[in-house]
């Protein structure tokens, strides 16, 4: 149960919080109304100057105008109204006397006459006008109603305005103190949604042990698991490609014997197996190179290099393949793009969306390759005029593994060609763009840009 | 029949290595760790030999920089596929040229003959002079040597090659595609870095020219040139 800190804090606080409200605004209304009837009933000497009285009486002295003027606007300003009240208990402003406010006037009058007849010290006299007619303040405590309060705010402005900034400081401290931890969770679970798992909630919340911080521990222990898990996954395809290649290698050498030995006998199964050991070896290369780049093990090189050339270079290595498609490959290159980066990153991004193109264009078709630079950087564009990607898939392609169409076919890679480019341009600083494109008679295509910003660009 | 020492920890390979290396002509032997293939190439002479960067104890790379200290024996270096840095540290300890494992068996044979072509005395016909000098340099083809200012400049045979391409064009730029051709034996590969290696392993074994300046050139999108002084 005491686990349960957070519970105990919250009870805690609105309980006492409540408390001291409600002891706050009963000691302050029994303080006002103590305060007022002192000022009226106090027997003190100080009573003699009374600011009420003696401002009551200087208006009256100027007559019942100005003393009817003085009560009104005492009426309009004032929490406790005070009557003004003629011996018959008529009200000087026709307000109609509460049962206790005449019993108050009986008590005055009598106090008035009785005590001035023995000779001791009246509470207070009546105010008197130019005409000799007399007239009592009888303040009615029980008119001080809630709703001449409301209609008087300025009563209890300034009270208000200290005990409203008092309250929203504490709180703000308050609302800081459930929410702050709260908020590092959320940024923690979003980073988290991002594939960062590096990120630990709970040493940041200091000595504090509440639910929050269990919550916390737990989001922390989950993360340092997720992060294990996909290391441990990462470490294992990595690991698995390194130890498929000795075998591999073995393999092309045993192939080699063979052929010595056969000769050209079986030279087409040779030739065959030679092949389907080179696309191995490549897929092999392929999960590696993205193992690398993907862990961060790969240092891009910060060399100077022609973009130009490398473009070029790739679309003449995937002439051979667009060749066997009929398909056409028309670059608009520029005459000199020099850039600082990666010659082998660059050129295996720009291959890899190439072959991609080539692979899903229609036999006969042409992909363009350009090569175009702004202000900010270069662009490579790839457009093809295949059936271009579901919109709601166009994220989910640079995933490594992914493929559109599941069903394999044996013309497919292995979804890394995207993964890998975008890590090598990401490695730039770059970011790279899928567009789908409809164009005039109904054909589809996809568009893949791969934005190359001039940063660094000092070698 | 020429000697070779192939030193890789996977012995089942070497195995397989050897017949298919012999029935190619070769006299093979075999090394699986570092040390061994170190005390067998210092205690014999070989041709060439064939290091893999990766084995127990002393790894490829310690090998060939504890060779180098001792003779100048063609390697050729076995890295893994796509590690750039691999290749190139190879190169900058001396190595003559590097191959990517696991590789096509014929392949490996031509990098052999490469390397071993490099490697021979040329047999200088009469257009070829056996000796060409050039500024302070003198190149002697018989013995396969390089003397700068009289003094003899340490170089491996594939470096070796490279100059002597280079000499005979000084003054000219001579392109990347030609010097791979002529001096490695090989078509240049895409982001091959074995050229660039060997002129900058040259560019430090030689120095600057005597007035101060850059002896050879990097002439960029061309190649390189070679400049008299």
């Amino acid at each position: 149960m005491f686990r349960q800190r957070l519970f105990w804090k919250l009870f805690i606080s609105f309980w006492i919080a409540l408390i001291l409200f409600a002891v706050g605004v009963l000691y302050a209304a029994s303080a006002y109304l103590d305060a007022t009837r002192d000022r009226y009933d106090g027997a003190s000497p100080r009573d003699r100057n009374d600011p009420v009285f003696n401002v009551a009486q200087t208006a009256a002295d100027a007559g019942v105008d100005t003393l009817k003027a003085w009560a009104k606007h005492w009426d309009d300003t004032e929490l406790v109204p005070v009557l003004v009240l003629d011996t018959q208990e008529n009200d000087l402003l026709g307000r109609e006397p509460s049962e206790r406010a005449l019993s108050r006037l009986a008590g005055a009058l009598k106090n008035f006459n009785e005590d001035r007849n023995n000779g001791r010290p009246i509470h207070r006299p009546p105010v008197v006008l130019p005409d000799g007619q007399q007239y009592w303040l009888i303040p009615d405590f029980q008119g001080a109603t809630l709703s001449r309060l409301i209609s008087r705010p300025r009563v209890v402005a300034t009270q208000l305005v200290l005990a409203t900034l008092i309250s929203a400081a504490i709180c703000l401290v308050l609302a800081a103190y459930l929410t702050l931890p709260l908020r590092r969770l959320r940024e923690a679970a979003g980073a988290y949604g991002s594939g960062d798992f590096s990120r630990r909630v709970a040493p940041t919340l200091g000595r504090r042990k509440d639910e929050i911080v269990d919550l916390a521990q737990s989001l922390d222990n989950m993360a340092e698991r997720i992060d294990a898990l996909i290391a441990a996954q990462r470490g294992l395809l990595r690991d698995v490609s390194h130890e498929l290649r000795s075998p591999l290698a073995r393999v092309q050498v045993a192939v080699g014997l063979a052929r010595q030995r056969v000769g050209d006998q079986a030279e087409n199964e040779l030739a065959r197996i030679d092949a389907e050991m080179d696309r191995l070896n490549e897929l092999i290369g392929r999960i590696i190179d993205f193992s690398r780049l993907d862990a961060g093990l790969y240092v891009a090189r910060h060399e100077a290099l022609r973009l130009e050339q490398i473009v070029a270079d790739v679309a003449d290595d995937a002439r051979l393949e667009a060749d066997a498609k009929q398909c056409v490959i028309i670059a608009n290159l520029p005459a000199v793009a020099p850039y600082v980066g990666d010659a082998a990153l660059i050129a295996s991004a720009v291959e890899n969306v190439l072959r991609n193109a080539l692979r899903h264009s229609p036999a006969g078709s042409e992909v363009e390759l350009s090569l175009d630079s702004d202000a900010l950087g270069y662009t490579v564009a790839v457009t093809d005029t295949g059936p271009g990607i579901p919109d709601e898939m166009l994220d989910k392609v640079f995933e490594p593994f992914f493929r559109v169409d599941d069903h394999r076919n044996p013309q497919g890679g292995i979804g890394l060609g995207l993964a890998i480019a975008k890590k090598a341009i990401v490695a730039h600083g770059g970011s790279i763009e899928l567009k789908n494109r409809t164009l005039h008679n109904n054909d589809s295509g996809l568009k893949v840009s791969l934005h190359l910003p001039f940063i660094e660009q000092t070698t | 029949m020429p000697k070779l020492l192939i030193a890789d920890d996977d012995a089942d390979l070497c195995a397989l290595l050897q017949s298919y290396l012999g029935a190619e002509g070769f006299d093979v032997q075999v090394a699986n760790d570092g040390d061994t293939a170190l005390a067998v190439a210092t205690a014999e002479a070989f041709d060439l030999l064939i290091l893999d960067v990766m084995m127990p104890g002393k790894n490829g790379f310690e090998v060939l920089r504890q060779l180098r200290k001792r003779q100048l024996t063609p390697v050729l270096m076995l890295t893994a596929r796509g590690d750039d840095n691999d290749s190139i540290t190879g190169l900058e300890l001396g190595a003559d040229d590097y191959l990517a494992k696991p590789c096509n068996p014929q392949v490996l044979v031509a990098r052999i003959r490469a390397v071993l072509r490099r490697a021979e005395p040329a047999n200088t016909t009469a257009q070829e002079q056996a000796h060409l000098t050039v500024g302070d340099l003198a190149l002697n083809r018989h013995n396969r040597t390089l003397l700068r200012d009289g003094e003899l400049v340490t170089l491996t045979s594939t470096e070796f090659s490279v100059v002597d391409v280079l000499l005979r064009a000084t003054g000219q730029v001579v392109s990347k595609d030609q010097l791979s051709r002529e001096a490695l034996g090989r078509e240049l590969g895409r982001y091959d870095r074995a050229l660039d290696m060997h002129i900058s392993n040259l560019r430090h074994k030689l120095g600057a020219l005597p007035s101060g300046g850059e002896r050879i050139l990097t002439v960029r999108g061309s190649g390189y040139q070679l400049v008299a002084g």
